[in-house]
């Protein structure tokens, strides 16, 4: 309903003011049943179809009371997104809670029109739905408006929300580039090119897999067993220090050079190796661990906003 | 809007199956048995199908089994239309529909034709038990509903209890629509004819022994509610029906006659009651003798006797009022023909009898008088089981066995009657009843069928006559039920002292529980009767009045329902009005303590434990130190280890009496 302001915020509690209701087409065939019943009960005049259809008639009457207090008072907010790369989905999670001392089912969460997860929750209890949002360009996606629907118990009315925008978003990383040996910026003795590995390189480990490992870290064998996504890790040459260097990359335009930069943080990483950032205007130093990858990504994917 | 999820999930779809054999079951009463076997097995090819992965019929085999069923149907009735084959084709395509069901909508259709079939059942009785038998179904039907519209399966008692839930509340809300929804006047498009067997009752011949054979059943005729007291057993005489016609052995109430003239004058106070008549598939109605009103939708005929527009094929319920003391006017020439008619067969001795007491006495009354002592004085006995009679009954009976139910006595009586030159007919209907303490009304049933006679008397009009009464007092004074008791008893009729009577009479307790739980059942279904069946424009009009609304337009009805249904409604809407889960009270006495120590500057801040909290308002407040910890650990007590009310009192104390020094001391 493009004419009701959005209802806004970190976090949403849904008011009288703020749910709809209408029948279903469910609703309207059941109220054709009830016409048929009716001028049965009057042209036969019977008493029992008479009670039967003003039975059926209340009970709908009542599913509406109980399909908006389905709604009603409904708490939404939003749950951590994980920052993702650019060409991939953002998973956004939306919290509902239930402070109610009944359950509530048969929520869903609706998308531009699209129903993009149910949920059931139990008296006082907390559900989320998770939907993925392409993420196209790096810096932020966000999070796009929703709306909650029910039309538990009956099916015959449905009540639904106002468009709710939590103002949240996600990070979005750029794309990386293809693997590329670094180019400039290796600031110790043994000049190496990642992405090329000799045999002395010692595997230190696994841990889990994150979006944008390179495919060749990947512990194939071990997803084979069943074990899921696990990167190799190796750290052969542990102290050596290497930058990233934005000037390095010369002569191709800001997109390209951040996308092998974010693909140069990425090895880097996944290689055990100490690593600092040079953008302009920027630098970080060498360091390393989830944080620094992080700080760096972020770094990035910020270029320029 | 694009959905998540389209096609339930297999157990719910045996909730639809359950319904399904629910709601056509009593069907299977009424539809061709073929079609209750062919829908039974489209619903267990379904569940094969879902259950076992049988075959299920595609597009082509459907629609041929489509045809097949209305051909079949056809032949069956002749029509596809109407009640009954209407019913049929509708089971037949709920069974198809179920078989080419696969999504949420469409199983949702199927549970709401199964509505309807719910409600074809009453087509065929509206019974208490049918009306019993749709509180389940629907409640059944309902929670099939409220399943297909959950994600999950969960106990089948959540389903169960939240569509009762519904129907419970929804059950006031019927109730205004049922009272006040205007009812028409007559049906829409009129009632289709539907067909009735034929009934036990009375007829409109007579023979001997055809009132005796209704004397073993105790299905109720009718039933009575009185207005004022109740009238005595003696004056309970129902009219029904007059023979005039004899051929010396059958009496047939013969071609219709002009209506009879009341003789000027009041008659004293009259009766008014309410008659509820069973179904008889006969014209007649019943009243008390003798009836002074004509109800709607009946007419008089003569003999005031009261006939319906129609045959009698369903209940029907309507007033009367009755003078027992009217007297007749002027008997008109064809009436009187009529009532002196004689057969050429009417025996020389019955004719020489009647002659005598013409002889005897000048005197009209008298003649009747001397008839009936010849009842009485004669060896005549009134039995449950006379012998059977042959061509000349009235003969055979006056002069030889002598004994005879009531349709023997008013034959013999009539016939000696007009022998004599007196104006006779026979008059049959019921005689006494059954008084229904709990409900305040009177059964008669079809065992208490009676004839008795009415002669013409000058100055007088048409006087009743009971020969019975002559020979049997008990049969006029206690009932029918009386008789069978003392003749069971081996007792004799019409010499036993009154003493010796009651203590016949007398039931053992088992007896009287059994009488008066049978006369509880009986009313649980007149009032069934009164409120379902027979609340028609007439009834509602009445309810109303009594409500103190007269002269209700259907507008002001529908505006009456329609307030009290908004009212009602808001009210359940503001029961249901959201209940937060109850604050903990170990927190709300906290938190109390909590604002106290603000109003001296002292605030907790987020992160700060109780404990934290407490040691630093101790160490800014020495003096109440012991009281702020000693709240503190009750807290801690409380909140994380075994809590007790005791506790949770003393907490409450403790925060009570904590007072802040005085700002100027502080």
């Amino acid at each position: 309903m493009p004419w009701v302001a959005p209802l806004s915020g970190k976090s949403v509690s849904l008011s009288r003011r703020t749910i709809y209701m209408l029948p279903t087409r469910h609703g309207f065939m059941f109220s054709l049943l009830l016409f048929v019943l009716l001028l049965a009960a009057i042209n036969y005049e019977n008493g029992l179809i008479y009670a039967l259809t003003f039975w059926l008639a209340s009970m709908a009457m009542i599913s509406m009371l109980h399909t908006h207090r389905n709604l009603l008072g409904l708490k939404i907010s939003a749950g951590p997104c994980a920052p993702v790369f650019a060409g991939e989905s953002a998973r956004f999670t939306l919290i509902l809670k239930n402070e109610l001392a009944l359950p509530r089912q048969g929520l869903s969460v609706l998308v531009d029109k699209n129903e993009v997860g149910r949920v059931d929750l139990g008296a006082g209890e907390q559900g989320s739905v998770t939907f993925p949002v392409n993420a196209r360009q790096r810096g932020y996606v966000d999070m796009p408006p929703v709306a909650l629907l029910t039309d538990y118990p009956m099916g015959l009315l449905y009540t639904w929300s106002r468009k709710i925008e939590l103002h949240h978003r996600c990070l979005v990383y750029p794309k990386p580039g293809p693997a590329r040996p670094v180019v400039g910026g290796v600031d110790s003795q043994q000049k190496r090119e990642l992405g090329t590995r000799s045999e002395g390189d010692d595997f230190i480990g696994v841990r889990e897999y994150q979006a944008g490992d390179s495919p060749r870290h990947v512990d194939w064998k071990a997803a084979a067993r069943g074990q899921g996504l696990q990167t190799k890790r190796f750290g052969g040459d542990a102290r050596s220090i290497i930058w990233l260097d934005w000037e390095a990359l010369e002569g191709i335009d800001t997109e390209t050079r951040l996308s092998q930069l974010c693909r140069w943080v990425i090895d880097a990483e996944a290689d055990g190796m100490i690593y600092g950032l040079r953008l302009p205007g920027r630098e970080i130093k060498p360091a390393n661990g989830e944080a620094h990858r992080h700080q760096c990504l972020e770094a990035l994917a910020m270029f320029g906003h | 809007m694009a959905r998540l999820r389209h096609h339930p999930d297999a157990a719910a779809l045996n909730w639809v199956i359950a319904s399904a054999l629910v709601a056509m079951a009593p069907h299977t009463l009424e539809l061709p048995v073929w079609l209750s076997f062919a829908v039974a097995g489209l619903l267990a090819w379904r569940y094969a199908g879902l259950h076992h992965g049988w075959y299920q019929p595609g597009r082509i085999v459907r629609y041929a089994l489509t045809l097949f069923l209305a051909g079949a149907v056809f032949k069956e009735y002749g029509t596809l239309l109407g009640r009954d084959a209407g019913l049929a084709m509708l089971a037949g395509l709920i069974a198809l529909k179920f078989i080419e069901s696969r999504t949420i909508r469409d199983y949702l259709l199927v549970t709401f034709l199964l509505y309807l079939m719910i409600a074809g059942d009453f087509f065929y009785s509206q019974s208490l038990a049918h009306g019993g038998y749709m509180v389940i179904a629907t409640l059944i039907c309902t929670a099939a509903l409220v399943r297909l519209n959950q994600d999950h399966a969960r106990p089948p008692a959540i389903s169960f209890r939240l569509a009762g839930t519904m129907l419970l509340k929804a059950l006031p809300l019927m109730l205004i629509m049922y009272l006040l929804f205007p009812r028409l006047q007559g049906g829409l498009w009129g009632l289709p004819g539907d067909a009735y067997a034929g009934r036990t009752g009375l007829s409109d011949s007579m023979n001997p022994g055809s009132i005796n054979q209704l004397s073993q059943n105790t299905e109720p005729a009718f039933r009575v509610e009185f207005e004022g007291a109740v009238p005595p057993n003696r004056d309970l005489y129902w009219r029904a029906l007059i023979m005039w016609d004899t051929d010396g052995r059958e009496w047939r109430a013969g071609k219709l006659l002009p209506l009879e003239s009341e003789a000027p004058g009041k008659f004293g106070e009259p009766v008014n009651y309410t008659i509820t008549l069973e179904p008889s598939n006969k014209p007649w109605l019943v009243a008390l003798d003798r009836p002074s009103t004509v109800p709607k939708l009946a007419f008089a005929r003569s003999g005031y006797l009261i006939q319906g527009r129609s045959l009698v094929k369903k209940r029907v319920r309507y007033d009367m009022q009755s003078q027992p003391q009217q007297r007749t006017g002027k008997v008109i020439e064809v009436i009187r023909q009529r009532s002196l008619a004689l057969p050429d067969n009417t025996s020389d001795r019955v004719r020489q009898l009647a002659a005598t007491w013409r002889q005897q006495y000048g005197n009209d009354r008298d003649v009747v008088q001397a008839a009936l002592r010849h009842f009485n004085q004669n060896e005549f006995v009134y039995t449950l089981e006379p012998p059977l009679l042959g061509q000349n009954p009235v003969d055979q009976f006056l002069f030889e066995t002598r004994r005879g139910f009531c349709e023997h006595y008013a034959t013999s009586f009539a016939t000696l009657m007009r022998a004599a030159g007196i104006p006779a007919r026979i008059v049959v209907g019921y005689q006494g009843g059954e008084f229904n303490e709990g409900g305040d009304y009177m059964i008669v049933r079809q065992s208490d069928a009676h004839s008795w006679n009415e002669v013409w008397l000058e100055n007088e009009g048409w006087v009743r006559v009971d020969p019975t009464g002559a020979i049997a007092p008990e049969r006029i004074e206690l009932g029918i039920d009386a008789i069978r008791r003392l003749s069971n008893q081996g007792l004799p009729l019409g010499s036993l002292s009154p003493e010796l009577l009651e203590q016949a009479m007398r039931l053992g307790t088992l007896a009287r529980a059994w009488r008066s739980s049978l006369m509880l059942w009986d009313n649980v279904n007149l009032q069934w009767y009164r409120w379902i069946s027979d609340y028609s424009f007439e009834r509602q009009e009445k309810f109303l009045n009594q409500l103190g609304v007269y002269a209700p337009t259907w507008l002001g009805m529908l505006a009456g329902l329609l307030g009290a249904v908004a009212v009602l409604t808001f009210g359940f809407a503001w029961a249901m009005r959201i209940r937060r889960k109850p604050k903990d009270p170990v927190l709300v006495v906290y938190n109390k303590f909590c604002r106290k120590l603000a109003r001296a500057g002292l605030t907790r801040k987020p992160s700060e434990g109780a404990n934290a909290f407490a040691e630093r308002s101790a160490d800014t407040m020495p003096a109440l130190a012991a009281h702020i910890m000693g709240i503190a650990n009750l807290y801690n007590e409380l909140r994380y280890g075994e809590g007790s009310q005791d506790l949770l009192e003393k907490m409450r104390r403790l925060v009570k009496e904590f007072d802040l020094p005085n700002k100027g001391a502080a």
